[in-house]
């Protein structure tokens, strides 16, 4: 060419501010997460929020819409293996070194336990042939973030909250609570809570409660049928706020629960309990991924997203909603000591204690359920799980959802 | 097979064109100089075009048509001067007796959509449990019942559908289970196969193929597998074993099929792998081929249990035909 398009006298360019576009959930995009990341970091972060069904559908069939991917290590068998992912490398991930065990591992300690189901370090390492495994190698398919041990919560009106009362899984099965009784609906999650529940309260086994065959899912599935036509379920619920709702209106006696729900409560907040379930907890991991098609300057962006994502505010911020981080030293340098004792070492709340978006999440004088993060992380016996009958399992689930939510029509 | 009450449902289909296309000659339907085609021909019967050249060739063989100067045979025996009628058979109302009729239907339009049918029963399966109604099917498909029927008697035949309690056929779950032990299966038959047909394997194909797969970026595991099987495994000299393998891999194939629709990209994995394998076969000795054919069966085994559980979520309206009612 030799005639330019740009004379001396024109504008200069004008060129536009890079843009990262975040896939997710509610767990992790939340607004003073994007706020912090564009100013530390210098360019836009678009968060496109989604539930998680169609989160994940959307990650594995349209990979080009979005450049990180934040979800958790349990869809991975589905958004993987539809090859909507490119491996991340480890030597690009500044404070690997300062990430947990219990990813890496599968658990914080040789002796803590491991957990049924797809515990995080079976779906971390790309092992040759483009499968995940807990063998370490040099790429990872998710980078762990930020992950809790949920359990459900009950009203110390009806089960009782003094030192002798040992919350149950069977609870969620329980007469005391017939008619108020709710699940959240996500087969990779509530499915889990009632097959704890049916462990708990004997009236069924699963030899691998992590990986059902289709003959214990239809036990299960009859279980919860009989139940529901005796009139058990009051609901299901799919958001946080569909959750708090169902407490504060009174509706449940015992029901699944996510940790930032306890913070969203007003009035039921002094009988609504969070329980350490004597059998255990039910824990999940996220984690965030790279869409296949980053390449060159976005796929730099992308690193430097994650790595500022385990650089200590975004775990700060989780933190607050009662979510814990893969290298919690990092977060500590952001979080108050009054913030840390409670959250992370089961100490009694110095002060009040503001969630992520500054409302009132934690009333001075309590102390989280089950402990400090080191017994509560030893305690879990189940993980979110995508079983290998999942696509039959979900189908059923699913079924009795709408079963329950007719009933609760009628 | 396929069981009719109508005795000419036993005779070959040239046999009945052949039939037809008499009668309507000596019944003068079919003028002296009308061109007989074998497309239009095989349109009316509904049938293909290999049994109308069987029943042309009879024909001329008898001497009630002959060759001429063009495309096709000219009606008449040639040894009187003829000008050729250009017209559309299926525009003459040829003189079908209703047995004939029925033995071609029979035997011709079940085999005509017999194919979509097993594709669309076997690939709905990931999407949970069907009902079909025999009368929405033969709707859907524009044949009458008995058609239908025989469809289903096929596909029960084949393992995709069955009766239920209540004798409604029903197709699917397709559960994990059931796409282990089938892959299970296929590692213990197919590498025996694979032995049994290395005198038969049709090297020069596979030759051909290794050079495909370096030089065509549009080339499928899918393609890669059927060649595998048509070239390779299924040369084994045991009819009975190679039957099983097909029978064993249909719905597996379907289910692939469905997915690869459904959006999921191309595996380079899966065809490096079918490269070694052909390699394998070209080239050494055939017990390293059938290890290695192992060892890929329990690796895709792997592969596609994970890839079934994406299609728990995604809406399945739209995914299947319209006879197929989720349960």
């Amino acid at each position: 060419m030799t005639h330019s398009a740009q004379s001396p006298l024109s504008a200069p360019p004008h060129l536009p501010r890079r843009r990262l576009r975040v896939l997710g959930t509610s767990i992790t995009l939340l607004p003073p997460v994007r706020e912090r990341a564009e100013a530390d970091l210098g360019f836009d972060v678009d968060f496109e929020l989604q539930d998680f069904l169609s989160c994940q559908r959307q990650a594995a069939m349209r990979p080009e819409t979005y450049d990180v991917y934040e979800q958790c290590f349990h869809n991975l068998d589905i958004v993987w293996f539809w090859g909507a992912l490119q491996p991340i490398d480890l030597s690009r991930i500044t404070d690997w070194d300062g990430v947990s065990d219990l990813v890496k591992l599968g658990g914080i300690s040789k002796y803590a336990g491991r957990g049924a189901g797809d515990a995080p370090v079976k779906k971390l390492y790309i092992q040759p042939g483009g499968f995940l495994g807990s063998k370490p190698s040099r790429h990872i398919s998710m980078l762990p973030t930020v992950h809790n041990m949920d359990s459900f919560g009950f009203d110390a009106r009806v089960f009782g909250n003094g030192p002798d009362v040992r919350p149950s899984w069977a609870w969620l099965l329980d007469r005391r609570a017939k008619g108020r009784i709710a699940l959240v609906d996500e087969p990779a999650i509530g499915f889990f809570d009632a097959a704890l529940a049916a462990e708990a309260s004997g009236e069924l086994q699963f030899a691998d409660i992590g990986n059902m065959t289709i003959d214990e899912i239809n036990a299960l599935m009859k279980l919860l049928e009989q139940r529901r036509v005796e009139g058990y379920f009051v609901g299901t619920w799919r958001e946080g706020g569909e959750a708090a709702a169902l407490v504060e209106q009174g509706r449940v006696a015992v029901q699944s629960m996510w940790s930032p729900v306890y913070g969203k409560l007003t009035a039921a907040r002094a009988h609504f309990v969070e329980s350490a379930p004597v059998e255990g907890y039910r824990a999940w991991h996220g984690g965030a991924s790279l869409s296949r098609h980053l390449r060159g300057a976005e796929l730099d962006m992308a690193y430097e997203y994650m790595n500022w994502w385990l650089s200590g505010f975004a775990g700060a911020v989780m933190a607050r909603q009662g979510y814990y981080i893969s290298n919690p030293a990092r977060a500590k340098d952001y979080l108050a000591p009054e913030e840390w004792a409670y959250w992370y070492d089961g100490a009694a709340a110095a002060r009040d204690l503001h969630g992520p978006s500054g409302d009132l999440a934690v009333t001075k004088g309590s102390r989280r359920a089950g402990g400090p993060y080191v017994d509560r992380v030893r305690r879990i016996v189940i993980w979110n799980t995508v079983m290998d009958e999942y696509n039959y399992a979900a189908r059923v689930w699913d079924r009795f959802v709408r079963r329950v939510a007719e009933g609760a029509e009628a | 097979m396929i069981r009719s009450s109508n005795p000419l449902a036993q005779e070959p289909r040239y046999e009945l064109i052949t039939r037809v296309l008499r009668e309507n000659i000596l019944s003068g339907i079919l003028p002296a100089g009308f061109v007989l085609l074998e497309g239009p021909i095989a349109a009316v019967m509904q049938t293909s075009r290999v049994p109308v050249q069987a029943a042309l060739r009879q024909l001329l063989e008898a001497g009630l048509i002959h060759r001429f100067d063009g495309r096709g045979y000219l009606v008449g025996d040639g040894k009187t001067e003829v000008t050729p009628i250009r017209r559309d058979i299926r525009d003459l109302a040829l003189e079908v007796p209703d047995e004939v009729d029925d033995a071609l239907q029979t035997r011709g339009t079940w085999r005509h959509v017999y194919d979509q049918v097993e594709e669309e029963v076997a690939s709905c399966q990931i999407f949970g449990e069907f009902r079909i109604v025999e009368t929405e099917l033969a709707d859907h498909l524009g044949v009458s019942r008995t058609v239908v029927r025989d469809v289903l008697a096929r596909l029960q035949e084949r393992g995709l559908i069955r009766k239920s309690a209540s004798s409604h056929w029903i197709a699917g779950p397709l559960t994990a289970r059931t796409v282990s032990e089938k892959f299970e299966l296929r590692g213990i038959v197919e590498p025996a196969a694979l032995r049994l047909a290395a005198p038969h394997i049709r090297y020069a194909e596979v030759e051909a193929l290794l050079d495909r797969i370096g030089t065509d970026p549009g080339i499928t595991p899918d393609f890669l597998g059927d060649a595998l099987l048509e070239h390779c495994i299924a040369q084994a000299q045991n009819t009975a074993l190679v039957e099983m393998i097909r029978g064993n891999r249909l719905l597996l194939s379907a289910v692939d099929r469905a997915l690869i629709r459904l959006g999921l990209p191309r595996d380079e994995d899966t065809i490096e792998q079918y490269q070694t394998l052909f390699d394998l076969i070209s080239r050494h000795p055939i017990d390293s081929a059938c290890e290695y054919l192992r060892d890929h069966l329990s690796i895709t085994a792997r592969r596609y249990l994970a890839r079934m559980k994406i299609v728990a979520v995604i809406p399945d309206a739209g995914s299947f035909a319209a006879y197929l009612s989720p349960q």
